[in-house]
């Protein structure tokens, strides 16, 4: 399929913010004018700090910042030109991203004009609607996107403006309002999400500094609480759940009344803002090695200190050559980059839009959801003891981070951690996730399930792992299932235990040590 | 200029009194359903009824005495304005008796209100029922910025700590109708308030205590539950629903719910 971008002009849905009547006024001489004045000079005062807000727009990944000025404007356009602004979002099809509208398709064409045939009801479809042609003669070309110019709801009667060539045939499908979940997604994304969120879902929003735990960045494509399989993308479903349930034990309230539409088609735009993210992580990843700024000064200061060092030591002939300047490798950098821009660039944007495609997709597939292979172990004293035995064993380690009595404070908490990829150390002890923040084993005592608490969601977390964080899954290889739901019989009675006795507690100070 | 002072202050009283006699028809008065689409909303709680009588004394003492201090106003302004400058003038100032009785008028119908409305306060608050007396159906925890809320099991009592076979919902609170029923207020947090407009049930949430409130409703259907106190930048957020339902409702309604959440995802192989 060829790679189409549809841009989706913001027609009544812009996103507004608060702004407010200023009225001019001025000074009168007259007494009679002067409680006008005041007045006028009231309200004046009453509205200072109204107004337009800053201009919303995609912020750009601190990677990006760092690579070359070259490739970074390369990549800037690349967004623009694939995602749009947040003031005219464009609609990359390549992207399983239900993007909106109502499907239909010709069952006759009139001189002027279709018969249409929508399956289902009648939906409500006003003058100006985008109509794109997603097969026939009028798909792929340039006038792929028209505009709706009437519509008759009894003889369904279809006319677009525009060019009436090349004429559609019978059965040839078309959508009608195509792009709408992500224009009210927006709408409904800045208005209840942005503020923690951001506006490209970066998780840096005005309120994020806020907050602790920090509101997840979507632009790595990891989303915590899914019920897929450790390598998948999450559901919709997943992300529905998340919205509706909202997350216990962090910000994330429950979003339970924003209706149908809206909750539809704010998810639709989350995993929109997910990929358009990730796909700039992956290109900056790949132009990362060459074309990063950052890392050519790096290396020449390196490469220039050693020098400095040698130079002090070696003989006077064979002394070593100078390393090129950090201006130099740039440079170089540069005259490369408009090579690889040409060459290597467009397979580059192909295939990870690809994988990305793919990879969504697969998350929605019924292979990547995990489906206990048995009914729940009956929850009795026998199952939990069980529970507590893997708890405590080689093969479940939970307690290494979860700790012996479950409060989330295994040994793994005291220890300094390497950072993912190198052999430097995190700063803080204890645990991190893939964003690189700091992070707490779950108190398991405390009943609060931020994934769920259902049975199923418990054993989806032993099941899957928690994506980006530490935790592991341990279902198909550590664990039986019947074995994992010992563990979730056990785990979910930690918080109806009595406190610890004394002896336990002692018991647990030797543990930790 | 006087003339114009005189116009004024009648004109926006009778113009504020036309609005509030038209609001009623435009549903701009108590939430809760019209009497046959006009008048103002009724509540569906058996004390709201009682708030509202109570408000309506006060808006009958209120509009009389608003319409009667702008008529005298109104007349004073334009005397004031047109009085021909061979006419006397009467001085009212310093006057004591005219003192004594604006005293004494006001005084009275503050402490009438005062005395009435105790009554409608000691109902709510334990002459009718001890909101402890009333059969608690939820725990509801408010954080920022939502409402979490715990059930005994069907057939049980609400426990001040969690149970295993408890049932949880988030922003919607489900209720019995018909009966007198209670909820435990919490907070996790800061101060929120708990507030079903229709009900005129309000009620402030503090941290640290479990409040008691009990409240009855009339007619099963849904009622918006909304946050009164402002809690934060997200207030707006804690938009909830209280759904009311029969008895028999209300018990098939926990069994679907404890068994969607007691879920183990397992299916049945198809045989």
């Amino acid at each position: 399929m060829a790679s189409r971008l549809i841009s989706i002009n913001s027609f009544a849905q812009t996103v507004t913010k608060m702004s407010c009547l200023r009225s001019p006024y001025r000074l009168a001489a007259s007494a009679s004018q002067r409680n006008f004045c005041c007045l006028a000079v009231g309200i004046a005062v009453l509205l200072s700090g109204c107004g337009q807000g800053p201009k919303a727009e995609f912020s750009l990944r601190d990677a990006t910042g760092e690579l070359i000025p070259a490739a970074e404007k390369v990549v800037k356009k690349t967004l623009d030109e694939k995602f749009g602004t947040p003031q005219n979002l464009v609609a990359w099809q390549r992207f399983p991203v239900n993007y909106g509208g109502v499907q239909g398709s010709v069952a006759d064409v009139a001189k002027d004009g279709v018969t249409t045939h929508f399956e289902g009801d009648l939906p409500a479809i006003h003058h100006g609607a985008p109509l794109l042609w997603l097969s026939g003669p009028r798909a792929g070309a340039k006038t792929s996107v028209d505009s709706v110019a009437t519509f008759d709801a009894t003889t369904k009667q279809l006319k677009w403006a525009g060019s009436a060539e090349p004429a559609p045939a019978v059965g040839d499908k078309f959508v009608i309002g195509y792009g709408s979940n992500l224009q009210t997604g927006r709408v409904v994304y800045m208005k209840n999400c942005m503020h923690c969120h951001g506006v490209a879902g970066d998780g840096a929003g005005p309120t994020a500094q806020y907050l602790n735990p920090l509101p997840r960045d979507y632009r790595l494509g990891l989303f915590k609480f899914t019920s897929t399989l450790t390598p998948e993308k999450p559901t919709r479903d997943d992300l529905t759940r998340v919205l509706q349930h909202g997350i216990p034990g962090t910000y994330m309230p429950s979003f339970r009344w924003l209706g149908d539409k809206e909750t539809t088609a704010v998810v639709e735009y989350v995993r929109w803002l997910s990929m358009r993210g990730e796909f700039e992580k992956r290109i900056d990843d790949d132009m990362s090695n060459d074309y990063s700024a950052v890392a050519m000064e790096a290396s020449a200061k390196k490469a220039n200190e050693a020098y400095q060092t040698t130079i002090k030591t070696a003989k006077k002939e064979d002394k070593p050559e100078k390393p090129k300047t950090a201006n130099q490798l740039i440079k170089t950098a540069l005259e490369e980059f408009s090579k690889y821009e040409k060459d290597d660039l467009p397979g580059v944007i192909n295939d990870t839009a690809t994988l990305l495609a793919e990879s969504w997709k697969k998350g929605e597939e019924a292979d990547s959801l995990i489906v206990p292979t048995v009914a729940r172990v009956a929850d009795n004293e026998a199952s939990r003891e069980r529970g507590k035995r893997l708890y405590l064993s080689d093969k479940g380690k939970c307690y290494t981070c979860h700790g012996v009595q479950g409060r989330g404070d295994g040994v793994a908490t005291e220890d300094f951690w390497k950072k993912p990829g190198s052999d430097e150390y995190y700063s803080h002890r204890g645990l991190h996730d893939t964003w690189g923040r700091p992070l707490q084993p779950r108190n398991l005592t405390l009943g609060q399930y931020r994934g769920g608490r259902r049975p199923v969601d418990v054993f989806r977390r032993i099941y899957a792992g928690i994506k980006g964080t530490p935790m592991p899954g341990f279902g198909r290889t550590a664990l039986k299932d019947e074995e994992i739901w010992d563990i979730v019989n056990y785990v979910m009675s930690l918080q109806f235990q009595s406190a610890p006795t004394k002896s336990i507690v002692t018991d647990h100070a030797t543990v930790s040590k | 200029m006087g003339r114009f002072w005189a116009v004024f202050f009648v004109a926006s009283a009778v113009i504020a009194v036309g609005l509030c006699w038209v609001a009623p028809s435009y549903g701009l008065w108590f939430p809760g359903t019209l009497k046959g689409g006009f008048g103002a909303g009724v509540a569906h709680s058996s004390i709201g009824k009682k708030i509202d009588d109570l408000f309506y004394l006060v808006l009958v003492i209120v509009a009389v005495t608003y319409i009667g201090t702008h008529a005298v106003l109104g007349y004073v302004l334009w005397r004031g304005a047109t009085i021909k400058p061979e006419e006397k003038v009467l001085f009212s100032h310093g006057s004591h008796s005219l003192e004594v009785i604006w005293t004494i008028v006001p005084a009275g119908i503050l402490l009438y209100i005062a005395l009435y409305q105790m009554d409608v306060w000691a109902a709510y608050r334990f002459k009718e029922f001890s909101p402890k007396k009333a059969e608690a159906v939820a725990e509801v925890t408010a954080r920022q910025f939502e409402w979490r809320i715990r059930y005994p099991a069907r057939g049980k009592t609400l426990m001040p700590t969690p149970q295993p076979d408890d049932v949880y919902t988030v922003n919607e609170l489900h209720v019995p109708t018909g009966r007198p029923v209670s909820i435990s207020l919490k907070t996790e947090d800061v101060q929120h308030a708990f507030f079903v407009p229709e009900l005129r049930i309000k009620q402030d949430a503090v941290p640290g205590l479990t409040i008691p409130v009990w409240f009855d409703v009339d007619e099963p259907r849904q009622y918006e539950m909304v946050c009164a106190e402002l809690c934060g930048w997200g207030h707006y957020k804690m938009k909830a629903r209280l759904i009311a339902v029969s008895d028999e409702d209300f018990g098939a309604w926990k069994d679907k719910a404890a068994l969607e959440q007691f879920d183990d995802g397992f299916k049945k192989p198809a045989e």
